[in-house]
């Protein structure tokens, strides 16, 4: 209860400061050119199709056996696979700020203290701040993937939006996007409750991503390639990972400093 | 009812609070005075459990404030900060929605325009808070304080920055709330406030200087000086009056007298010239103003 009314109230601000979401919105479409860029329009603008090169060709060997696709369709298979790691990374970046913002945000309008002065716990408090980053987020994720998959549907070769849809796909994009999002909010709420500048706070969490960036460069180089089986556990640890970080949260919500030692 | 005892708050090697012990019953409003730094909000925080004590306990209504205990009590709190802390993108209604929510209120709606209609904030529920003059703002922050009915209420300078109208209409209703039982210690700089509203005035400098009522704070400093005006010829009964102070003085209308424990024995003084056949007009015992008291305690220190 205390939760949602603290995630309304996060949600009905942003309404109002919507503007903040723009630069999280305007990547995520830039985002989601370049896959179509680099598989579609410059293989066709070049006249070079995919299949000619017999490095991508290699790489794309992780997928498996390639059923009837035709060896284009199947090298503009594995990188709209790849890119789909780009929708973990490229919302989470944007929503930093606002996580980053969120406690400093709170304290420096003075809001925080009769906040604190309710029955509201520190865990609650701060689950509805990542919640509060999250949910728009994850909102732009969506529509950046409705997106994705129908320009896929639209532009590729035949047969590749059909294998886009897999059980991996639904894996990756359900639970580890999800899962990804809300950890690397909490380790930027950790921070925005532990430095008494904004500036800092976001300087400091956008370190997150780094982890998350390292995987897709190996996916790319065909080093890594995350089975439906992997990533499932891998959303699992994501979550544990999560609660870990909120306990620690917790811990180093340290009201006093806050309340007093901030200015 | 809020008890302290033995209230230390430390901040790495400064001591802001130290040992302060007192109580604020039901009905009844205590004033805490003190200057610049005093420890006043510190100790308004410890008490509403935002900060926890160095050392010493906090009784609220009978349950002992700990982390464990400390999300509990704070529902029977109204704790109204020193700023208002009002989210600006939010409207009046939309910031005490939020807060209705967190306390559990039932009917939170209904709660929120009952709040709004007792500080004659209805007309304001629309705006947004960024919209609001100050002192709108310090109402919506009360409003937002007595919106869950606590049983005490915390407040660090409610009236400050306020016009005239304005503090008189917040005075007003922490009138009501007392009279409705609520325990309410108030920490302001307003001396003429504090000596029109509360029952006991408390001073603090680090340390609780003085408590207690506004007048028995200013007996403290009575130089014991009691005029007697009368309607006849004050020579006549100068001898009755030398009998208490042999220094005694009359001029043509008044009699000039310094007792020792005036507080208590101007009362035999007017039996006496009473007795005597003298026909009082007036007595006026030497008092000094509550901000005399208050220098002279905090100087002192």
């Amino acid at each position: 209860m205390r939760i949602r009314a603290l995630v309304r109230r996060e949600l009905l601000d942003l309404s109002r400061n919507w503007m903040v979401l723009v630069p999280v919105a305007v990547v995520t479409i830039l985002a989601l050119g370049l896959p179509f860029l680099i598989a579609i329009a410059i293989p066709r603008l070049t006249g070079q199709p995919l299949a000619n090169d017999r490095d991508l060709e290699r790489v794309s060997l992780v997928l498996g056996p390639a059923g009837e696709l035709s060896g284009e369709a199947r090298i503009q298979l594995f990188l709209f696979q790849q890119f789909l790691l780009l929708f973990l990374i490229i919302p989470v970046t944007g929503a930093m700020a606002l996580a980053a913002h969120a406690v400093i945000g709170e304290k420096q309008a003075r809001t925080l203290e009769p906040l604190l002065a309710t029955p509201v716990t520190t865990a609650e408090l701060l689950v509805a701040k990542v919640l509060g980053a999250l949910l728009p987020t994850l909102a732009i994720a969506a529509a950046g993937l409705v997106l994705y998959f129908a320009g896929i549907a639209w532009l590729a070769e035949a047969g590749v939006a059909r294998s886009m849809v897999s059980l991996r796909t639904l894996v990756l994009v359900v639970p580890v996007g999800a899962a990804t999002a809300l950890l690397s909010l909490q380790i930027a709420i950790v921070v925005s409750s532990r430095v008494n500048d904004p500036r800092t706070a976001q300087q400091f969490a956008i370190l997150i991503i780094l982890p998350v960036s390292t995987l897709l460069v190996a996916q790319f180089l065909g080093r890594v390639w995350l089975s439906a089986a992997v990533l499932a556990m891998t959303a699992v640890g994501l979550v544990a990972a999560w609660l870990i970080m909120l306990a620690v949260s917790v811990l180093l919500f340290d009201r006093e400093t806050i309340l007093t030692r901030w200015r | 009812m809020i008890a302290a005892q033995d209230l230390t708050k430390r901040f790495g090697p400064r001591t802001v609070v130290n040992g302060v012990s007192f109580e604020v019953g039901r009905s009844e409003i205590v004033a805490l005075l003190g200057p610049n730094g005093a420890g006043k909000t510190t100790t308004l925080r410890m008490l509403a459990g935002l900060i926890a004590p160095t050392a010493g306990s906090i009784v609220v209504d009978g349950v002992t404030l700990t982390r464990g205990t400390g999300s509990a009590l704070r529902r029977r709190i109204g704790f109204l900060t020193e700023t208002p802390g009002l989210w600006d993108r939010l409207t009046v209604t939309e910031n005490l929605r939020v807060y209705a929510e967190l306390y559990g209120l039932d009917a939170p709606d209904t709660v929120v325009a009952h709040a709004l209609d007792a500080l004659g904030l209805a007309d304001e529920a629309g705006a947004r808070a960024a919209e609001l003059s100050k002192g709108m703002r310090q109402k919506v922050a009360l409003a937002r304080a007595l919106l869950h009915s606590p049983s005490i209420l915390l407040l660090d300078e409610p009236t400050s920055g306020l016009d005239p109208e304005i503090a008189r209409s917040v005075r007003r209703l922490l009138d009501d709330r007392r009279a409705a039982g609520c325990t309410i210690l108030v920490s302001t700089h307003n001396l003429d406030e504090a000596e029109r509203m509360a029952d006991r005035v408390a001073v603090l400098d680090e340390r609780l200087l003085a408590l207690g009522s506004p007048s028995a704070l200013r007996s403290r400093l009575t130089t014991g000086r009691v005029t007697v005006r009368l309607r006849d010829n004050p020579a006549r009964y100068l001898t009755v009056a030398k009998s208490f102070d042999a220094a005694a003085a009359s001029d043509e209308r008044t009699i000039v007298m310094r007792l020792d424990n005036a507080e208590e024995r101007t009362a035999a003084v007017v039996r006496a010239l009473a007795a005597a056949g003298a026909e009082i007009v007036e007595v006026r015992q030497e008092m000094p103003a509550l901000e005399e008291v208050y220098l002279h305690l905090v100087g002192e220190h």
